[in-house]
């Protein structure tokens, strides 16, 4: 089986490489990009088991999602690959929807697994909100996917991984880059996160997320919210969303606080060790996910836990 | 004066989906159905557009069981007229099957448009491929997970949410845009929406007007199997005095190594 994988990020890629390899027996594996990768880079390629790396040129990726795409389907056509790997960023997802298209390919974004049987390559991804998991069939070969999920990379290069141009010339509808907006505040990398207090609707103003701020402060712990107070409130930044279309999070400590716990925030935190939750609703779908649930009024509750906390770490 | 489309899938209600006690399976036959939430995102962008530059809004759906009533709830809100494709195959469509019969239906049916706005996943699949697929049939561009969008007049102008951050891009039309919540807050339509609503076209589009043969509506992937995912949690429950309580919080977290 020909296998193509790709990601922005070289490590990235050689992540969804060692997956590949590891969950599918004699599975060529060739890496394309449209950036060539360091030394450094192509190491960790070859250490997951790549042979190969395709350099596509760089024109196709700054001409838009619909160029790159174009450009993936060609490469994978002309080399004869059975399956598309490509890492799940967003913009990998519609990326892989156009290229499936092209291919008229099947296609699962955002798979958390893959295997391969006599029928085609099954795939399992998360549906109806993120509470479940469905297994496809991806019935069409070539099959594209984009994977939210790696292996570890092999001790050695088996094969220092050889570059070769992919001249390709595709002609795809333009979209234009116009400017790159950072998020005011720095980067925070929930997903490392060993505490985190997360914020939900039962907080009535930003200025009120201060308790919450101060709580974390006071643990160690990051701030994430669900989808509401960074989305349509935007009372922090994306980049602490926690949930189906934000980050998923494992730490050690999870403190929900009036997070009712609508099934695509879960999805988000679902994999962290210890839950603990308040919420003024009894029957919060929340409570179920917990493993200590507060019945209260953040309001009430937080000043006075601060205070305690304050208290008995002596600061 | 942009002639919009917006694409709107109807789904289960997933927030009241409950799952069987014993097989996990979602006990689908007694879910209700909705709007899914981002097409009505997409729907409230284009009706924002449609009343700031004029022009028409049509909606488009197709499904297996597609309800009226959720349709008209569109139309309440400013659509102009609605087709509606309702075909027992649709059971089992993927991205592929339903980005091929909105397709047909776009270009058999409406003929004239500049602009397709969708919702930038589904709430049942989450797939974000409708859109992208869509744009790639009519071999135009797309920018996905728009957060603010200007018509231009023959192009847009789009703020598009990726994870490090918003890329503002701009592509010529006719295109297609999908967008997230962060977009807007749909409008809920009055009651005289409601009712003025009830005259609007819904024109129901069989197979045979599409040209859709049995094989057009065969998907490329197969579900094999779903089942709700099971979190094993001590499910302690706490009430009482806010003082009693505050004190177990803090005492839970300090007991999970809450501190620094």
């Amino acid at each position: 089986m020909k296998v193509v994988v790709s990601a922005e990020k070289p490590e990235l890629a050689a992540g969804i490489a060692a997956f590949v390899r590891k969950n599918f027996n004699e599975a060529t594996v060739s890496a394309a990009f449209f950036k060539e990768p360091s030394a450094y880079e192509a190491e960790a390629l070859g250490k997951a088991g790549v042979g190969k790396i395709w350099l596509l040129p760089q024109a196709l990726w700054d001409g838009g999602e619909p160029a790159a795409a174009a450009a993936l389907a060609e490469l994978v056509q002309k080399t004869g690959a059975d399956l598309l790997v490509l890492w799940a960023s967003k913009t990998a997802n519609e990326i892989g929807a156009r290229a499936a298209q092209r291919l008229q390919a099947s296609y699962a974004s955002e798979c958390i697994s893959l295997e391969k049987t006599d029928r085609g390559v099954v795939a399992k991804r998360l549906v109806l909100g993120g509470g479940y998991i469905s297994t496809l069939l991806l019935k069409q070969t070539p099959a594209v996917v984009t994977l939210k999920n790696t292996a570890e990379l092999g001790e050695v290069v088996e094969k220092k991984p050889l570059a070769e141009k992919f001249d390709v010339s595709v002609s795809a509808p333009a979209v234009e880059f116009l400017e790159f907006i950072k998020p005011e505040t720095a980067h925070v990398e929930l997903e490392k996160a060993d505490f985190i207090v997360a914020v939900g609707r039962g907080f009535k103003k930003k200025e009120d997320l201060a308790m919450a701020e101060e709580l974390a402060r006071l643990i160690g712990a990051e701030v994430g919210c669900s989808r509401p107070i960074s989305g349509d409130l935007r009372w922090l930044s994306e980049d602490r969303h926690i949930g189906l279309s934000g980050k998923r999070v494992r730490p050690k400590l999870y403190v929900a606080l009036g997070i009712s716990g609508q099934v695509q925030h879960l999805v988000g935190m679902r994999d962290s060790r210890t839950v603990v939750a308040v919420n003024i609703d009894p029957n919060a779908p929340m409570a179920a996910e917990s493993d200590y649930f507060f019945v209260a009024d953040i309001y009430k509750i937080l000043p006075l836990t601060i205070q305690l906390l304050k208290e008995k770490m002596g600061s | 004066m942009p002639d919009l489309v917006v694409c709107v899938k109807q789904t289960v209600d997933v927030y009241q989906l409950k799952p069987h006690p014993e097989t996990l399976a979602p006990q689908l036959a007694q879910a209700q159905f909705k709007n899914s939430d981002f097409d009505l995102n997409a729907l409230e962008e284009a009706i924002r557009i449609k009343e700031k530059h004029g022009g028409r809004v049509v909606l488009v759906t197709a499904g297996h069981d597609v309800k009226t009533l959720l349709v008209r709830e569109c139309l309440a809100m400013g659509a102009d007229e609605a087709y509606v494709f309702s075909d027992p195959a649709m059971s089992k469509a993927d991205g592929h099957v339903t980005a091929f019969v909105l397709s047909k239906i776009i270009e058999k049916k409406v003929g004239k448009w500049d602009l397709i706005l969708c919702g930038e996943a589904s709430l049942d699949e989450n797939a974000y491929q409708t859109g992208p697929r869509l744009a790639e049939i009519f071999n135009i561009p797309h920018v996905s997970y728009v957060s603010k969008l200007e018509w231009l007049g023959g192009s847009v102008k789009a703020w598009k949410s990726v994870e490090e951050g918003v890329k503002v891009v701009s592509c010529k039309t006719p295109a297609v845009v999908t967008v997230g919540l962060e977009i807007n807050t749909p409008r809920l339509p009055s009651l005289l929406m409601i009712r003025a609503a009830q005259k609007k076209p819904v024109n129901d589009v069989k197979r045979e007007e599409l040209g859709l043969r049995e094989e057009d509506l065969k998907p490329m992937a197969d579900v094999l199997e779903v089942k709700a995912l099971k979190t094993e949690r001590r499910r302690q429950v706490f009430e009482g005095k806010p003082e009693e309580l505050a004190e177990k919080l803090a005492e839970t977290i300090l007991a999970h190594g809450g501190k620094r």
